[in-house]
């Protein structure tokens, strides 16, 4: 019962599988697009990031930025607080040359790494990676220990020093929580950009995927010199830097 | 002994189905004006949404924090929203958690703190995300 496959056959066999992979292919292709994406969980085939060129921003940019993230999100109002006590989502920082003493200012924030350190130490798994890579803290589970606040490299994180009212609707916060930028994670769950990419408005700050090979980030970053502040840590940043 | 503890047992089963046909004043404005045209939101019946409620709002949590899944559904946004009550005067919506608004009438009477609104919004914004 030997079946010797002969030449015409074959081409016939794999044509027809060929069409047969296509066909399905195009199918599941057509069922992504057409899924409402914040019925599914995020899954790992995406890492958001975010390109800053620093030559490209000016200091009145990276303070629309910080107002912008304080608008979106609702911090900043305490009027408790003091000093270092009063949260700081993200913060304009100055940073020189020695040599030339050349002054770059960038805007500082979570750097959604890979391999959070803030996550390592949290004794509750409140500090959380979600799988597309944006590093969050779950205020449910969150005892307030801010071991996440001293293990985080960039100084992110803020401590809830006093009771809140009036917070957005969007955005629950609470005396007694850590807190960090969410790359307004409520936002780019329903495909827009974060408030401070959004406020910038140009190539100088951008938004997207960093696996899309198609996205903009993705081409930049391919094109141009970029780095990760204290890449020595090796953390894998999802906040690249260009200019410093 | 026994006898003591079915007794109590017995008062305190009383004590939640006479809430369950309590006339609520503070329903809340949407959740009222629901209720006044006969459709029904909580479809798998009000038992099933007053015993269950937390550990629905615990599984939403979770999907909504970690896995980024913002339905509608079982959303604490949503009881706010529906529930609340606007003070008839100055036209300010009153704290949901307030005394003897939607989620107070309840959990003052079986003295069960809600931790939801240390850091959840209590009152609607409408047209905010």
């Amino acid at each position: 019962m030997s079946k010797t496959l002969n030449r015409r056959d074959f081409i016939k066999t794999s044509s027809a599988t060929t069409v047969g992979v296509a066909t399905i292919a195009s199918g599941i292709t057509l069922t992504t697009f057409a899924a409402n994406t914040s019925d599914n969980p995020v899954t790992s085939e995406k890492r958001w990031g975010m390109l800053i060129d620093t030559n490209k921003l000016t200091e009145a940019n990276i303070d629309g930025m910080v107002s912008a993230c304080q608008q979106e999100n609702g911090w900043g109002s305490e009027v408790h607080s003091t000093g270092d006590q009063k949260p700081t989502w993200v913060k304009k920082l100055k940073v020189q040359d020695k040599a030339t003493g050349k002054i770059t200012s960038l805007p500082l924030m979570c750097q959604h790494c890979e391999e959070p350190p803030c996550v390592d130490v949290c004794p509750t798994n409140a500090s959380m990676k979600r799988e597309d890579g944006i590093v969050l803290v779950d205020k449910h589970l969150c005892i307030g220990c801010r071991y996440c606040m001293m293990a985080c490299p960039y100084d992110a994180r803020s401590f809830v020093h006093e009771e809140l009212t009036d917070q957005r609707e969007h955005m629950p916060r609470g005396k007694g929580t850590v807190e960090s930028c969410t790359l307004c994670v409520h936002k780019v769950d329903n495909n827009e950009t974060p408030a401070c990419v959004a406020s910038v408005n140009s190539d100088a700050v951008i938004f997207g995927d960093l696996y899309d090979a198609n996205s903009n980030i993705n081409q930049t970053l391919k094109k141009v010199q970029s780095a990760q502040i204290r890449a020595d840590l090796d953390l894998n940043t999802g906040v690249r830097y260009s200019g410093i | 002994m026994y006898r003591l503890v079915v007794i109590l047992m017995v008062l305190l089963v009383g004590n939640v189905f006479a809430e369950r046909h309590a006339d609520y004043s503070n329903l809340g404005e949407e959740a009222s004006n629901i209720k006044a045209s006969g459709k029904i939101f909580h479809t798998d019946g009000l038992d099933v949404i007053r015993k269950m409620h937390p550990e629905f709002l615990n599984h939403k949590r979770d999907k909504t924090h970690r896995e980024g899944v913002r339905t509608k559904e079982n959303s604490l946004k949503g009881c706010v929203n529906c529930h609340a009550t606007k003070d008839k005067q100055t036209n300010q919506y009153h704290s949901i958690n307030d005394q003897d608004q939607f989620c107070s009438t309840c959990h003052q009477k079986v003295s069960v703190s809600v931790d939801c609104f240390s850091c959840h919004r209590t009152t609607p914004r409408k047209g905010t995300k």
